[in-house]
């Protein structure tokens, strides 16, 4: 049977990333939505304190993703191996890991990813990180910083196309942020146990099931 | 308001030379701009600029209409002339001001020249804070408001501040358009002058660069021509919130402390919009815009989004289903995840 192995899976500037930058990005979501549509989202008392808090908000997922890209780049300097998916994750390695969310994993197969520290995410949890961590949290970030000071920096604003081109972008990418929210949190129970994902992202510690013929966890 | 106002006017005028046979009582404006209409005969205190006097609705009244008293032997008989007061003509905004606190602070001369004075429609928001910004300095204005106001020194630049420190209650938007002063990547924009963009039209007329069928009505489809345009690059559309008509109820409003006062899905008003459009005198004529011009989502006004207020309904489609399609997987995969539970018990 199994047995039981504890990994240091995140380590903590890791964990304070992203619980800053969660409860950051859903507060971003319910402001933001009650910025957009003032008449049916009457949240935070008025508009303004909804502005001062998304602001905020905004603000404190730029200092948390600095906080990542700074760990990973430069203190553990396992940002590539991390989040760039291998030639191998694109040819092979996305449809193994799909055909499991999909189908095998319904079957009662196992997981066909282990984490460990240095290869923490499926090839397929490698993609989708990458194209949030890179692409849509800095493009929200920059247009959000755009649109903060309109009058300032007119100059660039107007280089993106205009305040309507940013303040689209701004509201779709925010969109696929909250949509990635959604999916991101139930692939998250996906686990052995529901929370078998949740706890190392809290403690650090991954408990790893050793099995070597069992094909499938508890 | 105005237009309406314009015959009348000449009916005034008419009357003020029947009643007046020129020279027989006094001399006519004519002869008082020979010496007040040129700055090295009187000076620069009563010089009165005859091309921005012309241009006002108070020019076709003469000048012996507010300068009664002035005798044929002026100037040489040292006499002050007075002026008629403003209420003689102007009762209802009289009567509308004094009932203001700001009625302490400043009179109608304070903020209106009588030989410069223009309408509401004549005169950009900016030329409105210029009024306001000689007792009202800018900086100060900036600073107090970013207390409370998010964004402060953005609806300090692009706001009048009648639309919040008057009792007005409906609104229109009006585009202007405003070109860099530089070439520089963050040169300021100021409106742009007559002759700019008359040199851009040729031989026609100002208002056919946006109205290309000259219909006085300014089509979304014309608009978006315009914004498309590659040879009007270095021009934008800027668009601010006046207030449909003056009021000088002057005062801070409670409500204009709520910001979703204007930053809530528009009324009726906020989708009347109107191109002011500069003349070469420096004042202002206004177009009609089809309505919705400052909803569009990409075209209409590219850099006009007031936030809660013109937001765009297709947008708001497309991010509904982004959001939903988030939720596919937890909704589709849970149901197949719940439906084959008894797989994974071992
Ligand atoms: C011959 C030149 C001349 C003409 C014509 C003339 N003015 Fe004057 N006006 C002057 C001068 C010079 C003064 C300054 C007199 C002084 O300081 O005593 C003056 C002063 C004034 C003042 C200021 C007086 C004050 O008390 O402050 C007014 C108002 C005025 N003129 C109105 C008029 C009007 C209206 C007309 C036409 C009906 C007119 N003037 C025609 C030369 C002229
Ligand atoms: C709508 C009324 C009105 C008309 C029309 C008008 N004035 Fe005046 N004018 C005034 C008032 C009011 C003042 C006093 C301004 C003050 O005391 O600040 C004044 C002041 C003046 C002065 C003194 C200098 C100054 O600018 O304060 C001169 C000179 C003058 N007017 C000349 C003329 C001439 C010349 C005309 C015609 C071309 C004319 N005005 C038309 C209302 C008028
Ligand atoms: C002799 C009468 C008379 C006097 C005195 C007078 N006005 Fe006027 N004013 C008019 C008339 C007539 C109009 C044009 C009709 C209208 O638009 O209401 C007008 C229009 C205006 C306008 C709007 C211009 C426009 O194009 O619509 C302003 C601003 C104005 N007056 C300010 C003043 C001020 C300030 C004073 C006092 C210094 C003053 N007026 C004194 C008769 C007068
Ligand atoms: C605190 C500044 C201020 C004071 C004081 C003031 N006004 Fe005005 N007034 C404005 C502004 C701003 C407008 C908007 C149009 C413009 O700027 O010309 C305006 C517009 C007007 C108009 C044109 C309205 C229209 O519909 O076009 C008239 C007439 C006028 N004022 C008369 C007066 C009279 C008479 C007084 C004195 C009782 C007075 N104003 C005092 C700021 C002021
Ligand atoms: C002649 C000078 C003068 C001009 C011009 C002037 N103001 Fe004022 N205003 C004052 C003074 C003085 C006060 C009182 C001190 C203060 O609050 O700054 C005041 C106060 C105010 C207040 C505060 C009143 C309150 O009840 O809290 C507002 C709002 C205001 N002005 C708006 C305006 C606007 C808008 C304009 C232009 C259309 C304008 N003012 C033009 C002198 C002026
Ligand atoms: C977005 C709406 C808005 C605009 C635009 C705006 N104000 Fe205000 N203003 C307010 C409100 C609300 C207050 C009351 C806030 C307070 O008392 O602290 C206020 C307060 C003031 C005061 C009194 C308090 C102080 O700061 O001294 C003055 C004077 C004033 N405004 C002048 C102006 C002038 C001049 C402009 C145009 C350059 C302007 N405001 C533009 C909304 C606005
Ligand atoms: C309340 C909201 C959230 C919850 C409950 C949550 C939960 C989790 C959990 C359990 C993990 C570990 C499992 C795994 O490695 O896949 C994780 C990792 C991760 N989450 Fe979230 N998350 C939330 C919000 C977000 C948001 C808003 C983002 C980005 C915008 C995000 C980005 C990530 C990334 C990039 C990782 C991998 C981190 C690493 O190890 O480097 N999460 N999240």
């Amino acid at each position: 049977m199994a047995e039981k192995k504890m990994i240091y899976l995140q380590p903590t500037p890791v964990r304070i990333w992203h619980w800053l930058n969660a409860l950051g990005i859903v507060t971003l979501c319910v402001t933001g939505a009650q910025i957009r549509f003032p008449e049916y989202v009457p949240l935070f008392g008025n508009y303004k304190n909804a502005i001062l808090l998304h602001n905020t908000a905004g603000f404190v997922v730029a200092i948390s993703f600095s906080i990542w890209f700074f760990y990973y780049a430069f203190v553990a300097r396992s940002m590539g191996k991390i989040y760039v998916p291998t030639k191998d994750d694109l040819q092979s390695g996305i449809l193994r890991q799909a055909k499991f969310y999909f189908l095998t994993y319904f079957l009662g197969w196992e997981n066909p990813h282990h984490p460990s520290p240095e290869d923490k995410f499926n090839p397929l949890q490698k993609s989708a990180y990458l194209a949030i961590m890179f692409v849509l949290v800095p493009l929200v970030s920059l247009s959000g910083i755009l649109l903060t000071n309109v009058d300032p920096l007119r100059g660039l604003i107007i280089m993106v196309g205009g305040l309507k081109i940013l303040m689209g972008l701004h509201f779709l990418l925010a969109c696929s942020l909250c949509a990635f929210l959604f999916t991101h949190i139930y692939l998250a129970t996906l686990g052995h146990t529901p929370f078998a994902h949740f706890k190392p992202m809290w403690t650090g510690w991954e408990e790893e099931l050793e099995e070597h013929h069992s094909p499938a966890a508890h | 308001m105005k237009n309406a106002s314009k015959p009348r006017f000449m009916w005034l005028c008419i009357l003020l030379v029947l009643l007046f046979p020129l020279g027989a009582l006094a001399m006519d404006s004519e002869e008082c701009q020979g010496c007040h209409g040129d700055i090295d005969s009187v000076g620069e205190d009563l010089y009165i600029n005859e091309a921005a006097y012309g241009h006002t609705a108070h020019s076709g009244m003469g000048c012996m209409a507010c300068h009664e008293e002035v005798s044929d032997e002026h100037p040489d008989d040292g006499a002050s002339i007075s002026a008629s007061s403003c209420s003689d003509c102007h009762e209802e905004v009289e009567t509308e001001y004094m009932a203001s606190a700001h009625a302490e602070n400043a009179t109608c001369g304070d903020c209106h020249n009588p030989h410069t004075a223009l309408g509401l429609a004549d005169v950009s928001g900016h030329d409105m804070n210029q009024q306001c910004s000689n007792c009202h300095e800018n900086t100060d204005v900036v600073e107090s408001h970013a207390d409370w106001l998010p964004q402060a020194d953005l609806h300090v630049a692009k706001l009048p501040c009648i639309s919040c420190h008057t009792g007005s209650e409906d609104y229109v938007i009006i585009l202007h358009i405003i070109q860099k002063e530089s070439e520089a990547a963050f040169g300021d924009f100021e409106i742009s002058k007559h002759q700019d963009l008359q040199a851009l039209a040729g031989d026609k007329k100002v208002q056919s660069l946006v109205d290309l069928n000259s219909d006085n009505f300014i089509s979304l489809a014309e608009l978006r021509t315009f914004n498309r345009n590659p040879d009007y690059k270095s021009m934008r559309l800027q668009a601010t919130m006046t207030p449909k008509e003056a009021s000088h109820s002057v005062k801070t409003l409670d409500n204009r402390w709520d910001c979703s006062f204007c930053h809530t899905s528009g009324t009726e008003n906020m989708q009347t919009s109107f191109l002011a459009l500069p003349n070469d005198e420096g004042t202002f004529s206004r177009i009609e815009v089809e309505e919705g011009a400052v909803l569009h989502a990409l075209t209409g006004t590219p850099d006009f989004y007031m936030m809660g207020t013109t937001r765009s309904a297709s947008l708001n489609i497309i991010g509904l289903l982004i959001i939903i399609g988030g939720t596919l997987m937890p909704i589709g995969h849970g149901t197949l995840r719940f439906l084959t539970r008894k797989n994974r018990k071992h």
